[in-house]
């Protein structure tokens, strides 16, 4: 036994035993708790082996997954859980990250003063690259559980910098068709040159990736990557209609999500579409819906299970939220309602699922890293 | 579907009558309401006053062995652009320019109805079967003279040219006029717009993919990218209007012409010959044919206004070819207020000043000699029919504003 601690809250003191392990900790505790309860009691476990210097920047998700187990009847157990010694993914692949964009700048070759601006906005090094560095991470952890190297052949380097590339093409499209004008920390494109111009060098950087892409000279990745295109438009369009019966609205939110997001992840790194897709749709399901989300007409998942306990809210989401007062309504349904509860704990699911499926490769430490990533998009909402 | 198809009208001869008939057979299958025709239908029909081209056009038709409206049908008849096409009756009474776009798909003035892709399936034909024929490309599958893959390119040319109309019409949100409709609507518009231009963006791409050739897909990717430069050209101002800059010159016009129409020809065709594998020396001859059509085609479009008054002079543009040339050559005498935005300056002025000089004949003569450029390119073709039917829709548009001149 490496360490017994205790944490404190108003009514009771929980043990915990850590042990050491070869990955990481593993972590005894015994709790009694409503979920939402259990969730605080994690944070501050974080918290403490945090303090104790056990784990730098602990992303104890593990934990919660398993917490998780034991949602109702609330009777004591023992749950065990691991914490990972965390593998910070962006530094794994930080030098090439770091070249990335140079490289991005210089396929945008335009005499077009004004249109090289615009394409280059957002690439000011401070985005945080996340699909990119997945693409990495999933190539390296696949050339390891291959040739036992993990090193980034140049054509994977490519797909990354292009999987940025088209994020950023329809970010900025997005922008103009939410009228969002802040991206980033700054101004988005859209805010500065106008939603005309916004429009036209979105198509550029597209038509410059599509370049990039065609030049690594390989069919599939081209079928792939442009099917990915052509999913983020069907789920954007998604947006324009509302379906009517509820069932096919589940459907349709799940589909418009896996369209949205995780395809152009999954299609990024073929071999491993399914964990890749699964751990980043979490990323969109969960969450409680913002007021922002709910204008915008849009039902998250909370929302859709929310409204299997509070009818009213489908004609809310009919009417997209247009009324006065739907919005307000809405936020105070959801938060009475386990549809946050209920979207995490499907977005563990996923998550575990994804971990599950990482484990089919030789240990790496891109696979660990992978893993990490699937706990911190987890519990980005925290 | 119904709404863009209700609005659709021809001018350009006999073969639209019989795509109006097929059409609203087909909306009436499709959608279970009834598409009327307007009346205006009839009376543009009987005035085509480019007759030569319609009829060089039609015939040209006839060898491709596809009417070229249909070129655009498959991805109008997506479940998404039906979709968009519901929605934009709600655009009805505003002034977004979708609605006009929308209305160009399927008549887009005289020169433009879908004649990219007919031009692309023509070279392809004209250019014959392959000399190296590879696994991709059989003989067997050839119809009327061109692969499938060629026909597919012939879409996917003219899906890009629609979806960067489309994208052309966003508008800036601040400068709404007050008659253009309420910033709600326009706000509505530019989604539209946005997602179907979008939409058609990505069609294309994924059909690009199915070629199963990257080097098609990185000349039509460049192309795309050329379309994009256009609208950031000195000659276009924040809005995308026409602008007069000062130290203008003929290379301008040039460069802006290839970058808004040729760049997708030029490039369309050489991509044809790619697919069907030809030599390097019929590659560029392709390039160079699109690229001249495209030069001659806009030349002729420019020097219309000047020769016929019936065109109106609100149609002269600012940056069409006979003001740069004379601007070029007369840099002291100008109007101040020409440049910039061109405010406070009568169209009628411009005209004098333009017919002044010998801009309209130099620009005649440039038209007459991209045209033979063009034709000259064909040299490497042996004679055919296709071949025959490119010279003459050249021929139709160099012609064209000579007519406009007696």
């Amino acid at each position: 036994m490496a360490a017994v601690g205790r944490i404190k809250s108003k009514l009771h003191t929980r043990l915990f035993q850590i042990y050491k392990t070869s990955e990481g900790l593993q972590i005894n505790v015994a709790l009694k708790a409503r979920l939402h309860n259990q969730r605080k009691i994690l944070v501050r476990l974080c918290g403490f082996l945090k303090y104790n210097d056990q784990v730098h920047n602990c992303i104890s998700i593990n934990l919660a997954l398993r917490c998780c187990r034991c949602v109702s009847g609330g009777s004591v157990q023992e749950t065990q859980v691991s914490v990972h010694q965390q593998v910070n993914p962006y530094k794994l692949v930080e030098t090439e990250l770091a070249n990335l964009y140079v490289e991005i700048k210089q396929e945008v070759i335009t005499s077009k003063h004004e249109l090289r601006e615009i394409a280059e906005y957002y690439f000011d090094g401070k985005g945080k690259g996340f699909r990119p560095m997945l693409v990495m991470l999933a190539s390296k952890a696949l050339n390891f559980h291959k040739t036992e190297e993990e090193k980034l052949l140049n054509s994977q380097r490519r797909v990354a910098m292009i999987a940025e590339m088209i994020h950023t093409a329809s970010l900025i499209h997005d922008d103009v068709i939410d009228e969002s004008y802040i991206r980033r920390g700054k101004s988005s494109v859209n805010n500065i040159w106008k939603e005309r111009k916004a429009i036209l060098a979105g198509n550029y950087l597209l038509s410059v990736a599509s370049m990039a892409l065609s030049r690594i000279g390989n069919k599939d990745v081209v079928k792939v990557l442009s099917q990915t295109l052509e999913d983020l438009v069907r789920g954007e369009f998604m947006q324009l209609g509302s379906k009517e019966d509820e069932n096919e609205r589940f459907k349709h939110y799940f589909t418009k999500t896996f369209k949205k997001t995780a395809s152009l992840m999954a299609n990024s790194c073929k071999a491993l579409v399914d964990d890749i897709l699964d751990f980043t749709s979490c990323d969109n399901v969960m969450g409680k819906p913002t007021a922002a989300d709910l204008s915008l007409g849009l039902a998250t998942a909370p929302v859709l299970f929310a409204s299997q306990e509070f009818p009213e809210l489908h004609s809310m989401i009919m009417r997209r939220f247009r009324q006065e007062g739907d919005v307000e309504r809405a936020r105070e349904l959801v938060a009475k309602s386990d549809g946050v509860s209920h979207t995490r704990l499907m977005a563990e699911q996923h998550c575990k699922e994804a971990v599950r499926l990482l484990q089919t490769l030789k240990s790496s430490e891109s696979r660990r890293a992978m893993e990490c990533i699937a706990y911190l998009v987890l519990n980005r909402q925290n | 579907m119904a709404s863009i198809l209700s609005i659709y009208y021809g001018r350009t001869g006999t073969f639209i009558f019989r795509n109006c008939d097929f059409i609203r057979m087909f909306t009436l299958n499709y959608h279970g309401f009834r598409v009327s025709l307007p009346s205006r239908f009839v009376s543009i029909f009987g005035t085509s006053r480019t007759s030569n081209w319609t009829k060089a056009v039609s015939e040209a038709e006839k060898l491709v062995g596809y009417p070229t409206s249909f070129m655009s049908l498959r991805c109008l008849l997506s479940d998404e652009l039906s979709n968009v096409a519901i929605h934009i009756r709600k655009l009805l009474g505003t002034r977004h320019p979708l609605l006009k776009t929308a209305r160009g798909f399927l008549d887009n003035g005289k020169h433009s109805l879908q004649t990219r892709g007919l031009v692309v399936l023509l070279i392809s034909k004209a250019a014959g079967p392959s000399p190296n024929p590879s696994g991709i490309c059989k003989e067997q599958d050839m119809i009327s003279g061109i692969y499938p893959n060629q026909r597919s390119l012939a879409e996917i040319i003219e899906m890009i040219h629609m979806a960067s109309l489309i994208h052309k019409g966003v508008v800036n949100l601040e400068d709404i006029q007050p008659g253009d409709g309420s910033r709600k609507d326009m706000e509505f518009g530019n989604k539209l717009s946005v997602l179907s231009g979008d939409f058609l963006l990505a069609s294309s791409c994924t059909a690009l993919a199915k070629l199963n050739n990257t080097k098609v897909v990185e000349i039509i990717s460049k192309a795309i990218g050329n379309l994009m430069e256009a609208e950031f050209t000195a000659l276009k101002d924040k809005s995308g209007n026409p602008l007069l800059p000062r130290n203008v010159t003929c290379s301008d016009w040039i460069e802006q012409t290839y970058l808004s129409s040729g760049c997708l020809l030029a490039e369309g065709c050489r991509a044809a010959m790619e697919l069907a594998n030809h030599s390097e020396s019929v590659k560029d001859a392709a390039f160079t044919f699109g690229k001249n059509m495209a030069l001659a085609q806009q030349m002729a479009d420019d020097i219309g206004p000047f020769l016929d008054h019936n065109q109106g002079l609100a149609n002269i543009s600012i940056t069409s070819a006979p003001i740069i040339r004379h601007v070029e050559s007369h840099q002291k005498d100008i109007d101040d207020r020409l440049f910039n935005n061109s405010e406070g300056i009568e169209p009628k002025q411009v005209l004098k000043m333009v017919k002044s000089g010998s801009a309209i004949q130099e620009c005649t003569e440039l038209c007459r000699e991209y045209g033979q450029r063009a034709i000259h390119s064909l040299d490497l073709f042996s004679d055919s029919d296709a071949k025959t039917a490119l010279i003459n829709i050249i021929t139709a548009v160099t012609n064209e504003q000579q007519l406009g001149a007696r």
